[in-house]
C-alpha cells in the first residue's frame, strides 16, 4: 500500500482540490489540522449551504457581469467546494451562452449547479433537463411529436449520464420521442402536451408510454452511469485517467448512496488513491483555477477586470465553453499560448501585491510544500519577481 | 516583374540585391534549405450540409427530399452536367474556373458516427476502431523525427486531436502579439527546461512551457497579411498567410471555422457561411500565389459529417453521414472526384459514403509529406487528386 500523504501536505492537497487552494484565512483555519477526515466533512458542508443571493442592483445583462460575479465567489466566497464542484458541473453539462443568447437564463442554470450540485444526481438531470438555457442550447422547442429532435436525446446520453457506445442510434430516435414538448416561453419551462408523443416507446429494454422524468429515471439507474459520472469525478477532482477498479470503488459508493453527490465526492476525498502520492499534484489547473489560486494566493478579494481578457486567450470564458463537451482537460490546457498568457498573469498578480508579503504569497500558493528545483530558483529571486516566478513556474500549475 | 537581364543590369547600376524579393533573383540563389511544404487543413465545425453545397441540381429526389430548403436550380453555380455549387460559393466557382479546385463527392467511413464528437475524433485520428491517442497529423509528424520547435500551428484556442502527437513541435494559438513573452522571466524559462525532463504531469508541463517560450519570440513579430478578408475565418486566414510568408518551415497549419450545425432556419445561415468560406478561400490562394509561396501549400477543407439528406421541421438539417472534401491548390487534378452518393439508395435518410476519408489523406501525405501513407493510414489508396 502507498504511503498515504499526512498532514499539511494531505490538508493542502484537499484544499486545491476541494476549492481552488487557500487564502490566507482558510489556511490559517486548516493548515495546522491532523484530523484529515474531520476537515472533509467541514469542507462537504459547503455542499449544503444556498447560494448567496445576488448582490443589489446585479443585472446579468451588463456584458461580463455573470463571469465576474462567479469568479468573484470562486476568490472570496466561503464555499470553495461548491463553487468548485458548480464549475464541473459546467463543464459536465456544457452549455453555451453563444446560442442561448440570454445571459440570465445562464446565470440560471449555474444557481442550479451551486444549489442542486451537491444532492441526488437523478434530481440535477431532471433539473437540467428542465432548465431553459440547456433547452435553447439543445434545441428543446424543435422537439415535436412526429418530427423529434434528437439533439438533447443523444447529448443526454452520450456526455452528461452513460458515455460513448452505451446507447444505440434507436435509444436516442425513441428517448427523443419521450422528451417532445419539453420547451420553454421566455424564462420558462413548459410542457406543451400538444408536441408531446404519447405512444410507447422502446430503450434499453424498457418499454412504455414514457416522458422526459422516466428517461432521467431508467438513464440515472442503468450501470454504465455510475461508473461515467465516476470516472469524470476520479479525473476532475483526484487523478487523471483512473483506473478500473478505482473507477468502479467511486460508482459504488454513488449507488450506495443512492446517487448522492456530496456523499460520492466524500468516498472520493477520503479514498486512499486520493490520499496518495499518485494524486499528489496530478492535475493541471484549467485557466479559471489557475487565475482563481493566485488570486487567493496574492490575497486579492476581488477580481481585476483585466482577469476576463487572459482567461479569453487561455481558452475559458465561462458560460461560453467551446461546445457541449465541455472544456479540454489535463495537458489539453497546455497550449503554447496559454503558457505565455500564464507567465503574463503571473506578473499582473504579483505586481499587484506588497512586496513585505512575498513569502505569505508563497506559503499560499504551495501550502508550504515547495519542491526543487522550484525552491532553490526561489532563493536566487527577490521582491515581486518572486512571486511571478512562483505563480508562473510549472509547479504552479498542478493541482 | 524583373527578368535577369533587368536584374543584372539593376545589381550593375548599385541596386541592392538584398531589396529585392527573392523570386527575382532567379536560379542563381537557391534558398539555403528548402520550402517545406505545407498542409492547411481547414474543419467546418458541426457538420456541413454537403447536399446543399454541391448539389445535384437536376435530381428529381434533390425537391422531395429538401421541400423547404432546396436551391433554387437557376441560382445554382453550375459546374458539370448534374452537379453545381451553392449559390453563395461564388468564389468556389472562381476556384474552379482557375484550376485550383478538387473536390472529392461522399466522403465517409463504414458505420457513420453521428456525434459532433465522436465523428470529429474519427476525422482527426484515422482511427475509427480505436479509441483515440494521436491525431493523423501528430502520428504524420512522428513519423520524421525532429527537434524542431514549430512544425504545426493550430490557429484557435484548444489543441486540436488531429496535432496531438508524440514529438514536440504543434503550437496551438490565436493571436501573435499574445506571444510576446514577458521580459526579464529567465528563472521561470528555465525552471520549464528542467521540470520538463521529469516524469508524468509536471514533465508535460515543463516540455509544453518550454517550447511556448522558444517559439514565442519569433512569432510575436508577425502581422496578418492585408486584403479583401471579413469575418472571422478571414482574419484567421490572414494569420495563415502571414505564417506561410514567413517560411517558418511549418509542415501543417490547421484551424476551424464553425456555425455548421444548422438543425434550424438554415437558408440564412448556410448562405452567409458558404459566401464566407467561398469568398475568403478565394482571396487567399490568389495571395498565396501573389506572394509566390503558392507551389508549397495545399488547402483541404472538410467537415466532420455532412447533414440528413432530409430535412426537419424546423427548416434545418440534423446530423448525417458523408459529405464533400475540398482542395484547394495548385497543380491539382481539378474537378470532381468520386462518386456523388446516391439519393435514392439511402441508409435511413442519410447517404452513404462513396470514397473513404482516409484515402483522401493518403492523397495528401504521398503529395504534400512525400511519404508512404501507410503508416499513418493504413493500406488505402491515393487518390488521383495531384498533378505533380
Amino acid at each position: 500500500m502507498p504511503k498515504l500523504l499526512e498532514g499539511p501536505r494531505a490538508i493542502g492537497h484537499l484544499l486545491r482540490r476541494a476549492g481552488f487552494g487557500p487564502d490566507s484565512a482558510s489556511w490559517e483555519t486548516y493548515a495546522g489540522r491532523t484530523d484529515y477526515d474531520a476537515v472533509v466533512d467541514e469542507l462537504l458542508a459547503a455542499l449544503d449551504t444556498k447560494p448567496e443571493p445576488d448582490p443589489d442592483g446585479f443585472d446579468p445583462f451588463v456584458p461580463g457581469a455573470i463571469q465576474q460575479l462567479w469568479l468573484e465567489r470562486m476568490v472570496s466566497g466561503r464555499n470553495a467546494l461548491a463553487e468548485k464542484l458548480a464549475l464541473f458541473w459546467h463543464g459536465h453539462f456544457a452549455t453555451s451562452n453563444t446560442k442561448v443568447k440570454d445571459a440570465a437564463l445562464m446565470w440560471a442554470q449555474y444557481k442550479l449547479f451551486r444549489g442542486a450540485g451537491g444532492g441526488r444526481f437523478e434530481d440535477l438531470v431532471l433539473g437540467v433537463s428542465r432548465d431553459v438555457a440547456m433547452i435553447r442550447w439543445l434545441d428543446g422547442n424543435a422537439n415535436r411529436k412526429g418530427h423529434a429532435n434528437e439533439n438533447y436525446a443523444r447529448e443526454l446520453q452520450e456526455l452528461f449520464t452513460l458515455g460513448i457506445g452505451e446507447y444505440t442510434e434507436e435509444d436516442i430516435r425513441e428517448i427523443a420521442r419521450a422528451f417532445t414538448g419539453w420547451g420553454s416561453r421566455h424564462h420558462e419551462f413548459v410542457f406543451r402536451e400538444h408536441f408531446h408523443d404519447k405512444g410507447e416507446k422502446t430503450f434499453h429494454g424498457e418499454t412504455g408510454a414514457f416522458g422526459g422524468e422516466d428517461v432521467v429515471k431508467i438513464l440515472v439507474g442503468l450501470p454504465a452511469c455510475p461508473r461515467f459520472l465516476a470516472r469524470k469525478l476520479l479525473a476532475w477532482f483526484s487523478h487523471p485517467e483512473p483506473t478500473k477498479d478505482e473507477v468502479e470503488a467511486v460508482a459504488e459508493a454513488f449507488r450506495a448512496a443512492d446517487g448522492d453527490i456530496k456523499t460520492t465526492l466524500g468516498a472520493i476525498f477520503r479514498s486512499e488513491t486520493f490520499r496518495s502520492p499518485k494524486s499528489y499534484r496530478a492535475l493541471v489547473k484549467g485557466p479559471v483555477e489557475f487565475c482563481v489560486g493566485a488570486l487567493r494566493a496574492a490575497g486579492r478579494s476581488t477580481v481585476p477586470a483585466w482577469i476576463h481578457g487572459g482567461l479569453d486567450r487561455m481558452g475559458q470564458i465561462l458560460f461560453q465553453p467551446p461546445s457541449v463537451k465541455g472544456w479540454t482537460s489535463g495537458t489539453g490546457w497546455l497550449s503554447s499560448g496559454a503558457v505565455v498568457e500564464r507567465l503574463r498573469i503571473a506578473q499582473r498578480v504579483a505586481a499587484g501585491a506588497t512586496t513585505d508579503a512575498t513569502s505569505r504569497v508563497i506559503d499560499l500558493a504551495f501550502q508550504n510544500d515547495v519542491p526543487d528545483p522550484l525552491k532553490t530558483t526561489l532563493e536566487t529571486v527577490s521582491g515581486k519577481k518572486r512571486i511571478t516566478v512562483a505563480l508562473g513556474s510549472p509547479e504552479f500549475q498542478l493541482a | 516583374m524583373l527578368n535577369r537581364r533587368d536584374f543584372l543590369t539593376a545589381v550593375a547600376a548599385g541596386g541592392s540585391v538584398l531589396a529585392l524579393p527573392r523570386i527575382a533573383m532567379g536560379d542563381d540563389t537557391k534558398p539555403a534549405k528548402p520550402s517545406e511544404r505545407t498542409l492547411v487543413l481547414l474543419h467546418l465545425n458541426g457538420g456541413n450540409d454537403g447536399l446543399n453545397t454541391v448539389i445535384p441540381y437536376k435530381h428529381r429526389r434533390y425537391r422531395t427530399l429538401r421541400p423547404g430548403i432546396a436551391l433554387d436550380r437557376g441560382r445554382v453555380h453550375k459546374v458539370s452536367d448534374d452537379l453545381g455549387f451553392h449559390p453563395a460559393l461564388n468564389g468556389f466557382r472562381d476556384l474552379w474556373n482557375r484550376d485550383r479546385l478538387a473536390v472529392i463527392n461522399g466522403v465517409g467511413y463504414p458505420n457513420p458516427n453521428y456525434s459532433h464528437f465522436r465523428a470529429t475524433e474519427i476525422w482527426f485520428t484515422a482511427e475509427p476502431e480505436k479509441s483515440p491517442t494521436y491525431g493523423w497529423l501528430g502520428r504524420t509528424i512522428d513519423t520524421k523525427p525532429s527537434e524542431k520547435p514549430l512544425r504545426a500551428i493550430a490557429l484557435q484556442k484548444e489543441q486540436p486531436l488531429s496535432l496531438v502527437a508524440g514529438s514536440p513541435g504543434v503550437v496551438t494559438m490565436t493571436d501573435f502579439g499574445r506571444f510576446r513573452v514577458p521580459s526579464g522571466l529567465d528563472e521561470v524559462t528555465k525552471l520549464y527546461k528542467e521540470y520538463g525532463k521529469l516524469e508524468g504531469t509536471q514533465g508535460k508541463v515543463g516540455q509544453a512551457g518550454e517550447q511556448a517560450i522558444r517559439v514565442a519570440e519569433r512569432i510575436a513579430r508577425l502581422r496578418p497579411a492585408d486584403g479583401p478578408f471579413y469575418a472571422r475565418l478571414g482574419q484567421d486566414l490572414r494569420k495563415v498567410i502571414a505564417l506561410l510568408r514567413a517560411d517558418l518551415g511549418l509542415e501543417c497549419i490547421q484551424l476551424s471555422m464553425g456555425g455548421y450545425d444548422t438543425h434550424a432556419n438554415q437558408s440564412a445561415s448556410h448562405n452567409r457561411l458558404l459566401a464566407e468560406l467561398g469568398n475568403n478561400l478565394n482571396a487567399y490562394q490568389q495571395q498565396l500565389e501573389r506572394l509566390g509561396v503558392a507551389d508549397r501549400v495545399t488547402t483541404v477543407v472538410f467537415s466532420e459529417f455532412g447533414r440528413r439528406a432530409t430535412e426537419n421541421l424546423s427548416g434545418g438539417t440534423d446530423h448525417g453521414s458523408a459529405g464533400p472534401v475540398f482542395v484547394i491548390g495548385k497543380g491539382l487534378n481539378p474537378g470532381f472526384h468520386g462518386a456523388y452518393p446516391s439519393l435514392d439508395d439511402l441508409d435511413r435518410e442519410n447517404f452513404k459514403y462513396t470514397t473513404d476519408f482516409r484515402r483522401v489523406y493518403a492523397s495528401v501525405l504521398s503529395h504534400a509529406y512525400r511519404m508512404d501513407p501507410k503508416p499513418v493510414v493504413g493500406a488505402y489508396e491515393p487518390l488521383d487528386l495531384f498533378a505533380s
